[in-house]
């Protein structure tokens, strides 16, 4: 009789750890206190294309073309 | 009486003038001097200098000027060559583009009469080479452009520099 009662007493105990474990489980994934932020996505530079200096040129060409002299002699060519 | 004698006097006067003139501004057989059109026409207008014109080339009739662009990197050659006929003209065209590209790509130019743009290397690949052919009447035209390999001369320069060319050879023509 003694021993049934010893054995019972640990079933009983080890029973109402995993039970507690459980709840104990069940109340950290209800209540995250944790702040997830969404990982950055690494973004390529951004360029505008202004000329090949990164100006509107020294004779004010525009994007994409450059101050230089060649076959026309001075004047604005494509980059 | 004395009005129609004034009036006749005037109009003789008229034909006289008008005579001479027309003998003073038609190109003498042979002028070829003002057939080549100078590329700083289509430029900022000093970028080109011009050496002395080569008077019927290889015993041909005709005349080539060579143009330098200042920096010394690029050369505008053009030949104008006069034949009996347009159809001996035609016929030159081929032998004025041998030898002046290798492994070019050729392409038609609305340019005068069977006009072409033949586009490569120099033989011995120094320098890109662009050559425009057209015929005109009885003349043979061949303008070359020469660049450094990564500098070949733009095809919107080659048409136009080969349509004035082209206007130029039809107004001698037509004086």
């Amino acid at each position: 009789m003694r021993k049934f009662g010893m054995a019972l007493a640990i079933v009983a105990t080890m029973s109402g750890s995993v039970a507690a474990a459980q709840t104990a489980y069940a109340a950290q994934s209800s209540h995250d206190t944790n702040v997830y932020t969404q990982p950055a996505v690494p973004v390529a530079p951004k360029v505008d294309m202004l000329d090949c200096r990164g100006t509107t040129g020294d004779m004010g060409c525009g994007p994409g073309w450059f101050w230089r002299d060649g076959w026309r002699g001075w004047a604005c060519y494509p980059c | 009486m004395k009005n129609i004698r004034a009036m006749a006097g005037g109009i003789a006067a008229a034909a006289i003038m008008s005579m001479a003139g027309f003998g003073y501004a038609a190109a003498q057989p042979g002028d070829f001097s003002t057939l080549p059109v100078d590329p700083n026409l289509i430029t900022d207008s000093l970028a080109y200098n011009a050496a002395p014109a080569v008077y019927n080339p290889n015993g041909q009739a005709g005349i080539e000027t060579v143009y330098t662009h200042r920096d010394g990197s690029r050369t505008i050659t053009t030949t104008v060559l006069v034949l009996p006929d347009a159809q001996a003209a035609t016929a030159a065209l081929d032998g004025a583009r041998a030898g002046l590209v290798a492994n070019g790509t050729s392409q038609p130019a609305a340019v005068g009469s069977g006009g072409t743009m033949l586009t490569g290397m120099s033989p011995d690949g120094s320098k890109s080479v662009t050559v425009l052919s057209f015929a005109e009447g009885n003349t043979a035209t061949t303008i070359e452009f020469a660049g450094a390999p990564n500098d070949p001369a733009p095809s919107d320069l080659v048409l136009e520099l080969g349509r004035k060319q082209d206007t130029a050879i039809r107004d001698w023509q037509a004086s």
